[in-house]
């Protein structure tokens, strides 16, 4: 076990060195000058002498490959320079946001898998009744429906007309509500749908037959036996959310005011602030790996065939 | 194995549960605060505004991430910029000028204290001006910092300023927000240079910050020390909120007292608060106008009758109004009359489309038979106007130019940009028509002349062709360096009669702040500096 976890550790150092040379590449590709940007951004007349100078401190004067090699550099040393923009030290402001993002995403993540879990089953087992109707609808709603309309809607009736819950800003348990049932409803029509197709094949095995032949209950068949192999989708799908809502659920952020790493990330593309770029770019690849490994250890924990699949077939 | 695997996703489960709890527990100081910050808003002497951007590090000598309006609240300058563009005693009471317009005295105001309770004096003025011109490359943008040759302490309460040569909008750039404004001895870093930091906020201005969670808000109370007359409230909270449609709706909601700025709000917002009688809105006088260039040194663009034929083809007033809805107003000339020298009457191109066909005509722009696009010695009349295509404005503007032009026989191509290629082709002089807004009070009209003169603007470009250029040129050096009244006043209107007639800058609408509020603001003054913050002008429904 050990050694698959090192094994798949090992695997992130060649996506990163990727990541980051496709960041540095798009970055430099781009016809902004980044010494442009930040002057513009703060109102300063972009004189030739000012562009140089800032050309200078910035570093991007030097040739390309001294520029990529110095930040791949640092970047291994978790050092990723300071931001052009606040002059502070991109970790620290990093590490400032994401505590306001980890709370969204992950009350966003329990929030749906609490709603999806039981509808998408109940909709399997009562297919084509009110419920899996209910669900169906739900579903298209939630996959339709633009994020950042859905967030004004919520404000408008929640906030403005009905005045229960603040418009926006991170305080306390109430500003959570609004921002996490936006992200939600996505999340929610997206799992239900998939847990749904995953019980209705499981369904259709030949163990469940056996099951019943044996004289089980339905409620145990479906709860015990059917959606611990039909959750497996879900858990990647769950995983893969998990990664796009840390490295921040830009919209949301925005319409709601969340201080989020999105926001942050955002604000640092239309100044050009590289460094920021750059550190968001290594952060969210090694991010979607580890909730990618996350996710494989707690299929294999739930079906331990996996593991023995992989070690049969290398 | 199986029950260690268990464990282990139950550990990540209960993991996942732990980090969102802490997350909430983490957050119940911030609610305190915000909660307290929810509480004085209530209080009739607190007026809550949001703002787009986290306020900054309220640095007085440095420019982003830190917020004008911001900075305008705790810093003072010597010098400071009333309505019309008149100059005001601040920190300085008095100055004076030496006849050869190279030396400046400053005599600074007695008594003053900063927000710690410590004197402002000639010694912390020459202190503040050094740590400004330690880097004047960053701030060569202004021209005051390239010809500064000495500061020079005089006695405690005279501060002297020497200049290479004369250049008469030095008090005009001295009251800009930023960079020269005035840090307490306190707030300066070890070794001097505020270019790496600040200490603390300390300042001599009205306000001091009091409470600041970065992107979130910011509070600001009086500052007990503060030399003029204190404002009528007794606080100020700023709510970061970036959305402009969530600005709107914490507004009606009740949590914002007053939206104010220029670009706050979507024009529908604007309409639909202004519309509502349970609100206040106003509009400042001009700020600085939306102009179009039509490309001198574009060889089609070069005859002085096509861009006059383009100039009054079109119906401005229609196209202002329809399109801002009354937040902007049709502009006849490149700068507003507010602005100090432009007080001047100019001949206003008239809307007349018989004459700009005809004008075309003269040109010898013929219509092919059975086109639409007029043409000469085989080449269509046809322009690329570039836009930025975040700006709705800009968009609906430049369709109704290209409409309104077509049966000029005049083919427009629109291409939406993002801001910085904008800025990036009007630099490289790589355009035929492009929107651009001047940059309004304090900086006008020497900014804008500046950048008629001085090529690397795009500005001095767009006019390269024009036959008085150099002549142009030559008067605007001498505006510059005036130490007349008399001629300063004679020179400028003669450079904006030119720009007038020349019609390669065309004059859009005037742009205008707006102020959306809640009645319990029973007063609001707009400052007469377009960076500046307007609290000090507001006064609120007593309890």
């Amino acid at each position: 076990m050990i050694v698959y976890i090192a094994k798949r550790m090992i695997a992130i150092i060649p996506i990163l060195f990727v990541a980051t040379l496709v960041t540095f590449a798009l970055v430099h590709i781009s016809p902004v000058d980044p010494a442009e940007a930040y002057l513009t951004a703060a109102h300063i007349y972009p004189t030739p002498e000012v562009l140089e100078q800032k050309r200078k401190e910035f570093g991007l004067d030097r040739p390309l490959h001294v520029q990529y090699l110095d930040t791949l550099k640092r970047m291994v040393q978790l050092d990723f320079g300071t931001s052009y923009l606040t002059n502070k030290p991109v970790w620290d402001e990093v590490k400032s946001k994401l505590p306001a993002t980890l709370e969204l995403a992950v009350w966003s993540i329990l929030f749906s898998a609490l709603v999806s879990i039981p509808l998408g089953v109940a909709s399997a087992v009562y297919r084509n009744s009110w419920i899996d109707w209910l669900s169906r609808g739900i579903s298209y709603f939630g996959a339709s429906i633009p994020q950042f309309w859905l967030g004004y809607l919520l404000i408008f009736f929640f906030s403005v007309k009905l005045d229960l819950l603040p418009v926006e800003g991170r305080g306390d348990w109430q500003n959570v509500i609004l921002p996490t049932l936006t992200l939600s409803v996505v999340l929610i029509a997206v799992y239900t749908r998939m847990l749904r197709t995953s019980v209705l094949e499981q369904l259709q095995e030949s163990y469940v037959e056996y099951a019943k032949a044996r004289g089980l209950r339905e409620r145990s068949i479906t709860l015990k036996h059917v959606l611990k192999i039909a959750i497996a989708p879900l858990i990647t799908g769950m995983g893969m959310s998990m990664g796009k809502l840390l490295t921040g659920t830009i919209i949301v952020e925005q319409v709601f005011s969340w201080p989020g790493f999105g926001r942050y990330f955002v604000e640092a593309i239309f100044n050009r602030d590289i460094p920021v770029i750059q550190c968001y770019i290594f952060f969210a690849a090694c991010l979607f790996v580890i909730c990618n490994l996350v996710v494989d250890l707690i299929q294999t924990a739930i079906d331990p065939r996996i593991l023995v699949k992989g070690r049969s077939n290398p | 194995m199986f029950k260690s695997y268990r464990k282990a996703a139950v550990l990540f489960g209960g993991i996942l549960l732990l980090i969102a709890l802490a997350g909430c527990s983490g957050n119940g100081t911030n609610s305190t605060s915000a909660d307290q910050a929810v509480q004085d808003a209530a209080s009739a002497k607190t007026v809550t505004m949001s703002w787009p951007r986290d306020i900054g590090t309220m640095n007085p000598h440095t420019y982003n991430p830190s917020q004008l309006f911001a900075q305008s609240m705790i810093y003072d300058p010597l010098v400071s910029y009333g309505k019309d563009g008149k100059l005001e005693p601040a920190l300085a009471e008095s100055w004076d000028i030496s006849k050869d317009g190279k030396t400046y005295t400053f005599k600074l105001r007695p008594n003053v204290k900063f927000s710690d309770g410590s004197d402002l004096n000639a010694e912390v003025v020459k202190k503040n001006f050094d740590a400004v011109l330690k880097h004047r490359d960053t701030h060569g943008w202004l021209g005051v910092v390239k010809l500064i040759e000495d500061t020079e302490v005089v006695d405690d309460l005279t501060f002297r300023l020497k200049l290479t040569e004369s250049y008469y909008p030095v008090l005009q750039d001295l009251a800009l927000v930023r960079p020269f404004r005035f840090l307490g001895e306190a707030g300066f870093p070890d070794n001097g240079d505020t270019a790496e930091g600040v200490k603390k906020s300390v300042g001599t201005g009205p306000w001091m910050l009091d409470e600041y969670k970065q992107d979130e808000y910011a509070t600001f109370k009086r500052n007990p020390n503060y030399w003029g007359t204190p404002p009528a409230i007794d606080k100020v909270v700023v709510k970061i909120i970036p959305d402009a449609e969530t600005r709107v709706a914490a507004f009606e909601k009740g949590d914002l007292d007053l939206i104010y700025g220029e670009g706050m709000m979507s024009l529908d917002a604007f309409k639909q608060l202004q519309a509502d009688d349970k609100y206040v809105s106003k509009l400042s006088d001009p700020v600085g106008t939306r102009n179009l260039l039509l490309n001198s040194s574009n060889p089609k663009l070069a005859d002085i009758r096509v861009r006059t034929a383009l100039h009054q083809g079109f119906n401005k007033k229609a196209m202002v109004e329809g399109i801002t809805s009354g937040l902007e107003e049709p502009a006849d000339t490149i700068l507003s009359k507010n602005f100090p020298y432009t007080n001047v009457d100019l001949k206003p191109v008239v809307y007349d489309v018989a004459k700009a066909q005809a004008l075309l005509d003269e040109a010898g722009w013929k219509m092919p038979a059975g086109g639409t696009v007029r043409e000469k010695d085989g080449q269509p009349l046809e322009f690329e106007l570039i836009f930025d295509k975040t700006d709705p404005i800009q968009k609906a503007m430049g369709e109704t130019l290209q409409a309104e032009w077509m049966p000029l026989g005049v083919k427009v191509n629109l291409t939406g940009l993002e801001l910085t290629v904008q800025i990036k082709r009007l630099k490289a002089n790589d355009f035929d028509l492009y929107f651009w807004t001047n940059y309004g009070a304090p900086y006008d009209p020497h900014s804008f002349v500046n950048v008629v003169a001085n090529p690397g603007f795009g500005i001095s470009e767009t006019l390269s062709a024009i036959p008085m250029k150099a002549e142009l040129d030559d008067k605007i050096h001498q505006v510059l360096s005036s130490t007349d009244e008399g001629k300063r006043q004679e020179l400028y209107r003669s450079i904006l009669e030119t720009l007038q007639d020349q019609s390669a800058i065309v004059p859009i609408s005037y742009l205008k702040r707006t102020a959306v509020y809640q009645p319990k603001i029973t007063e609001l003054l707009f400052p007469g500096n377009r960076d500046e913050n307007p609290f000090v002008g507001i006064k609120t429904q007593t309890p």
